[in-house]
């Protein structure tokens, strides 16, 4: 059985049809990429999959779970054990630094632990950044602060929407590779949402939507 | 080890927000202020008025139709009145002490023996000895035995202070003197302000027709009347001081639950991620309930010594004492102020918890 299974998720908002009946299954330890134009339902299907929002009809199972039954407070504790989200903007808290921001994580999970925390900054490289507030990181450094926040906790399920949207082309490369390697370690699933080309080669696997739908899914030629 | 991760994360949060958490606080402190100077004022009003008459152990009180005396005689049939226990004359006067106006009441001295007023010092046991109110002693610094001269109209004469007294009510500014003294000083010769009478509780009724029986013309009260005379007073300030009080606690309230809204505006970002990372509706308010909870009990605690330092000063305007607050007013001082905070924060965070995760976090 898929890790991840969505089957006819329709997902209807008042002034539009975000997502028209999108079925699919998605492996354990792959890596799956989302593209298409603005406005065809990617982040609607990202946040119905992390249970962020809940689909019109059709259903959501993750790791043999059927999240679309579950109340909020367990789809949250659910969150917590299997899925770690980043997001175009850090959403980092202001007023923690960097190590308080990834304790953070860890304090819903379990039990927040600093060493463990930065030991998790030093794997993306900040080792030298651990006390810093966001406001004292550049773009490329908040978004390696959200990919240690969001692995924290080992989950299984990585989804991230458009997580280099607002990085240059070298901060992309540095971000890609940190997540390329993690993942080789890790072996966590990845559902990434992109609408860059170079972003959505690095993956094994390919999926266009437009209006709603799944249009194409072919993996990656590298 | 949780609780105290808890309490590291919510103390960083809120002092990210000093300035509106004493806002917050400020308008509980206002609150419970209000609330809790009214109600001392009130229980102190109460417990003055009600032991005003105990003190002297009078259920019944005579007094003339207005600005009239009241004849030395009638103290004698008055007692003889059946189930009367006891019965004694009071005059007032005033007379001055030097530079100063001095309240004269002037009684049977052994009739206020052991009624819960204290005494220090002699018992006045030879004409012009006199017993001073602690409030007179301290304005004219005032020794045992020393001499006090007094002076009304033409008529002057000189006193012992063979002791003083307190009784927590304005008779501690006055002097206290046997009938004769007062007599001879004031002119008033056989003429009493007064009469208060002790009868048996369950025989007022009677006891009054029978006064009335012997002095048609005199104003007859029992304590219950004049318990309900106070209460219909009383009924009234109370009424205005609910008004005031309800009026604060609305205006405290929508300003606690703009800071609260605006807090939790400011931190709908903060409460989508929590979300995302796998925070329940329980853990999240927990951070809230928190602030409201600091805020209400800081409220409180600050509004319970306002309220009760501005109760004290009213009365001490008032009654020239201080009242006794009950200590349980502490307590609801602090329980109105936490019910203020977390009533008026329930809703802007309800509401702020209604978010949906995945539009706040999209920011688009
Ligand atoms: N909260 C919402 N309310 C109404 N319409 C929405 C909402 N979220 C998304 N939509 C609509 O759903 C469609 C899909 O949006 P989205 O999933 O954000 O697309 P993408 O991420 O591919 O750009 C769009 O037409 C968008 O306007
Ligand atoms: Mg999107």
């Amino acid at each position: 059985m898929s890790f991840v299974i969505v089957r006819d998720v329709i997902k209807e908002y008042e002034t539009a049809h975000a997502l028209r009946g999108v079925s699919l299954e998605v492996e354990k330890r792959q890596w799956l990429n989302m593209v298409g134009p603005s406005g065809s339902g990617k982040s609607t299907l990202l946040n119905i999959i992390g249970g962020l929002d809940s689909p019109s009809s059709g259903s959501v199972t993750i790791d043999s779970t059927g999240i679309d039954r579950l109340s909020e407070d367990d789809m949250a504790r659910f969150r917590r054990e299997k899925i770690g989200f980043i997001f175009q903007q850090s959403h980092l808290i202001p007023y923690l630094n960097a190590v308080e921001n990834v304790m953070l994580a860890q304090y819903f999970h379990s039990m927040s632990d600093e060493k463990e925390a930065m030991e998790a900054l030093a794997r993306v490289g900040l080792s030298h950044r651990i006390y810093h507030r966001p406001s004292q990181l550049s773009g490329g450094e908040q978004q390696r602060v959200c990919i240690a926040r969001a692995l924290i906790n080992s989950p299984s399920l990585l989804l991230a929407d458009e997580p280099t949207g607002n990085l240059d082309r070298e901060n992309t490369r540095v971000m890609l590779e940190l997540l390329r390697k993690l993942h080789s370690e890790e072996h966590f699933t990845i559902i990434l949402v992109t609408h860059d080309p170079f972003v959505s080669k690095w993956g094994q696997r390919i999926i266009t939507m437009e209006d709603g739908r799944i249009i194409q899914d072919e993996p990656v030629h590298v | 080890m949780k609780r105290r991760r808890f309490f590291f994360f919510f103390l960083k949060s809120i002092s990210q927000r000093k300035g509106r958490i004493l806002i917050a606080s400020a308008s509980v402190t206002l609150a419970v202020a209000v609330v809790t100077g009214m109600f001392g004022v009130t229980v102190g009003i109460r417990e003055k008025l009600g032991t005003e008459l105990k003190a002297y152990g009078a259920n019944v009180v005579i007094s003339p139709q207005r600005g009239d005396y009241l004849q030395y005689e009638m103290v004698k049939a008055v007692s003889g009145i059946k189930d009367v226990d006891e019965a004694s004359g009071q005059v007032f006067g005033r007379a001055n002490a030097g530079n100063q106006v001095v309240e004269l009441i002037g009684l049977d001295i052994s009739s206020i023996k052991g009624r819960g007023w204290r005494f220090e010092g002699q018992w006045p046991a030879r004409p012009h000895e006199v017993l001073a109110g602690t409030n007179i002693r301290d304005s004219l610094k005032l020794a045992k035995g020393q001499r006090l001269e007094l002076v009304q109209g033409t008529n002057r004469a000189e006193y012992t202070v063979s002791g003083f007294f307190e009784k927590g009510g304005s008779e501690d500014s006055a002097v206290i003197m046997a009938i004769p003294d007062i007599w001879e000083l004031t002119g008033l010769e056989g003429q009493l302000s007064a009469i208060l009478v002790r009868g048996r509780s369950g025989r007022l009724e009677e006891i009054v027709s029978g006064i009335k029986g012997i002095i048609p013309d005199a104003a007859v009260k029992t304590l219950r009347q004049v318990a309900l005379a106070e209460e219909s007073l009383l009924a009234k300030i109370q009424l205005l001081m609910a008004l005031v009080t309800v009026v604060v606690l609305f205006a405290s309230a929508i300003s606690v639950a703009s800071t609260m809204g605006a807090n939790v505006l400011e931190r709908r970002e903060e409460i989508g991620l929590m979300k995302a990372i796998g925070a329940t509706w329980a853990e999240i308010t927990l951070f809230y309930k928190a602030e409201a909870v600091l805020i209400g009990l800081s409220g409180g605690m600050a509004g319970f010594v306002f309220g009760w330092l501005s109760a004290q000063a009213v009365s001490k305007g008032a009654f020239n004492s201080f009242i006794s607050m009950p200590f349980y007013i502490s307590f609801l001082s602090l329980a109105s102020g936490l019910f203020i905070a977390m009533a008026s924060s329930y809703f802007p965070v309800r509401d702020a918890m209604k978010y949906n995760p995945a539009v706040i976090l999209r920011g688009e």
